[in-house]
């Protein structure tokens, strides 16, 4: 029971966190309602710390822990700063006028502890080894954030999005538990490593396989991946850009660690070498992923809301990344080098992606959070025009560095970081011969290159637009700081790649190779990223391929 | 005592009707709340409507879950279920409070009375 507990420490000090907010946000003194923001900060740093020394777990992926709930934890970090300001802007505006504190009124406490709710709601899909709480661990995801998007704003179209991501999610939801109960059937218990034992034993069926393909696509909605990526532009145009910043990040990554636990009960030891998953699944994530990224990178080039096209370029890095998924972890022969593994490992890949495109996609979130305006009425005005972004550079250098930098690393730039994580996906995918779909892959990133140089050279070359009413910037400190951390660590964590690369590969660690290795894996990893140069030469602590 | 009650009950089992139904029934049953509710939601347009088409989904799922935890002799079906209704009963409270929100702001329940979002 206690080594149970030990797996939960991060999300126990959140949920604490999350009703202390919750109580505070209801005080009547301004300064105490205003430390929500500081407080969840605090819980969210207490929770990274104990996220990193995240005991070894029995599941299919025993290294999971560290790596994922680290991610999670440090990503929300980035964001939070974002979310101050969000809602109460004009509420607490009044009570500064002297109006009588109202309880009904005030939506801070409740915003931040959904907040807190949804993060512990992806730090539990990383932990999931049952279907009962990897459901459970999804929706708790997305409960939330249906009201932080619903709330996000007083505009009707925010509502409008709330609307249409809840019923959506709805679907998204029953699909994938319908998904499960076919998985239970199949095999008679909700325990994923039982499930997978019992698949390997007994062969699937076809009413197991029925179940992965379903709860692979409802769990695509929560990804946004086709074929459930309709809400995705939407929903993102229509809620304020701090939250599309956190619904591009925590839902997705539930969603892919979600997936590696539903995928990994076929695993990936089919094939004609043993190391691919099931024929028929095989073929649903191709051509979902091949599909994803296509569609994602096409439509974007269609917009004109920096918004949009942000949602559409967050549906088709959903399909990179679902690639990572469909190479699965590599096969090691003995002789080979341990970055050699690393670089043919799809799930470390997908992982290390994973933390890429959160600190690179809210990047450029934070600068379009920046750039709001208000009406008399004080109804805020996002500009997310791709022609308000015209010569940013020039008007204000910090922002527009930050977009400058962050959506070349969101097209794959060489120096940057988002070009490693799009590296370590095309090296694994070819490594497991999947020739085409590296075309694919290709096509779509040139394809992408449009859209984000469009991103990057309208700020940098062209002259501020004169026709647009000028951008009176809300001065928002936090989020300017958002912005810069972001822009920074795509440039500065470019010399740690190597340490992520193998943080990652050891979270994909499965069972069977653990014995007495792992730990010491863990262990390295830790100090690796301390000390920003792991040197892991033992084979061992790799992840090995285990048909038994 | 409680032998006898299995005996009274395997007795009674035998001569009632539903001593003829299978887990193939059930999970006939369960597909078709489950087709009704996607179809009901893909075509339906009331916003009531279309969240109940998602709870007929969930209770699909949820007389599937119990039909295969009596299949395989297994509890962890029933709790599921218990687990999938709390869920359902927090969608409830939500779409119920979203539904109340468009209808203070548009005076109708229809889904495509909020078309702002195009592009």
């Amino acid at each position: 029971m206690t080594e149970k507990l030990a797996l939960l420490h991060p999300e126990i000090v959140l949920f604490i966190t999350a009703t202390i907010v919750m109580v505070l946000g209801l005080s009547r003194r301004v300064a105490v309602r205003k430390s929500c923001a500081a407080i969840t900060g605090l819980g969210l740093l207490i929770a990274a710390w104990l996220a990193w020394d995240s005991p070894m777990m029995t599941g299919m992926f025993p290294g999971l822990l560290p790596y994922g709930k680290t991610v999670v934890v440090v990503i929300s970090l980035l964001i939070l700063p974002l979310l101050t300001g969000v809602v109460d802007q004009d509420y607490e505006s009044d009570v500064a006028k002297g109006e009588k504190f109202d309880p009904l009124r005030s939506m801070r406490g409740e915003f931040y502890s959904f907040f807190l709710f949804s993060v512990i709601g992806v730090l539990l899909c990383v932990s999931a080894d049952d279907l009962i709480w990897l459901f459970l661990a999804l929706e708790l995801t997305s409960l939330p954030t249906y009201v932080m998007v619903a709330t996000s704003s007083k505009r009707l179209r925010a509502q409008e999005a709330g609307v249409k991501y809840f019923f959506l999610g709805a679907l998204g939801a029953a699909i994938f538990l319908y998904g499960f109960a076919m998985l239970y059937g199949a095999t008679g218990t909700t325990n994923i490593p039982e499930i997978a034992q019992s698949l390997t034993v007994n062969g699937i069926s076809p009413i197991a396989t029925l179940g992965v393909v379903l709860a692979i696509v409802g769990v695509s909605f929560k990804i946004a991946a086709a074929p459930m990526h309709f809400y995705t532009p939407d929903v993102y145009q229509g809620a304020a850009s701090p939250v599309a910043a956190y619904l591009a990040f925590a839902p997705k990554a539930a969603g892919f660690f979600a997936l590696m636990h539903i995928l990994s009960t076929v695993g990936w030891t089919h094939g004609a070498d043993g190391t691919a998953l099931p024929a028929d699944i095989r073929v649903v994530l191709w051509v979902m992923a091949a599909l994803t990224m296509t569609v994602g990178n096409v439509l974007a080039l269609l917009q004109s809301s920096v918004k949009r096209l942000l949602a559409y370029s967050s549906i088709a890095h959903s399909g990179y990344m679902l690639t990572g998924l469909l190479v699965g972890p590599a096969l090691i022969a003995q002789s080979v080098t341990p970055e050699s593994v690393a670089a043919q490992n799809g799930l470390a890949a997908m992982l290390f992606y994973l933390f890429t495109y959160g600190v690179m996609t809210v990047g450029v979130f934070a600068v379009i959070s920046c750039l709001e305006t208000r009406t008399p009425r004080n109804t805020e005005i996002e500009l997310d025009s791709i022609e308000d972004l015209k010569g940013l550079c020039r008007r204000q250098p910090v922002l527009g560095w930050a977009l400058v930098l962050c959506s070349l690393s969101l097209l794959g730039m060489p120096p940057l970081l988002g070009f490693f994580g799009k590296l370590f996906l095309f090296t694994s995918v070819i490594a497991a011969h999947e020739y085409v779909l590296v075309v694919v892959m290709a096509i779509n990133a040139a394809i992408g290159a449009v859209y984000y140089l469009r991103l990057a050279l309208g700020p940098l070359v062209d002259e501020p637009n004169e026709f647009r009413p000028r951008a009176r910037l809300i001065v928002s400190y936090p989020r300017k700081v958002t912005a810069v951390v972001s822009a920074v660590g795509v440039v500065a964590l470019v010399l740690w790649t190597t340490p992520i690369q193998f943080a990652s590969n050891n979270a994909t660690l499965t069972p069977g190779s653990d014995e007495g290795g792992a730990p010491l894996a863990i262990e390295s990893v830790v100090t690796g990223k301390r000390s920003g140069g792991p040197e892991i030469t033992d084979n061992s602590l790799l992840p090995v391929h285990n048909p038994e | 005592m409680s032998g006898l009650v299995d005996m009274n009950l395997n007795a009674l089992l035998a001569v009632s009707p539903l001593a003829d139904v299978t887990l193939y029934h059930y999970l006939v049953v369960s597909a078709a709340m489950f087709s009704l509710g996607i179809i009901g939601f893909l075509t339906r347009r009331n916003m009531i409507i279309m969240f109940l088409c998602t709870e007929l989904m969930f209770q699909g799922v949820g007389l599937a879950l119990i039909a295969f935890g009596r299949r395989w002799m297994d509890h962890s079906g029933e709790v599921f279920v218990i687990f999938v209704l709390t869920i359902a009963a927090a969608e409830a409270a939500l779409a119920l409070a979203l539904v109340v929100l468009l209808y203070r702001k548009k005076g109708s329940l229809d889904a495509q009375a909020w078309a702002q979002l195009r592009g």
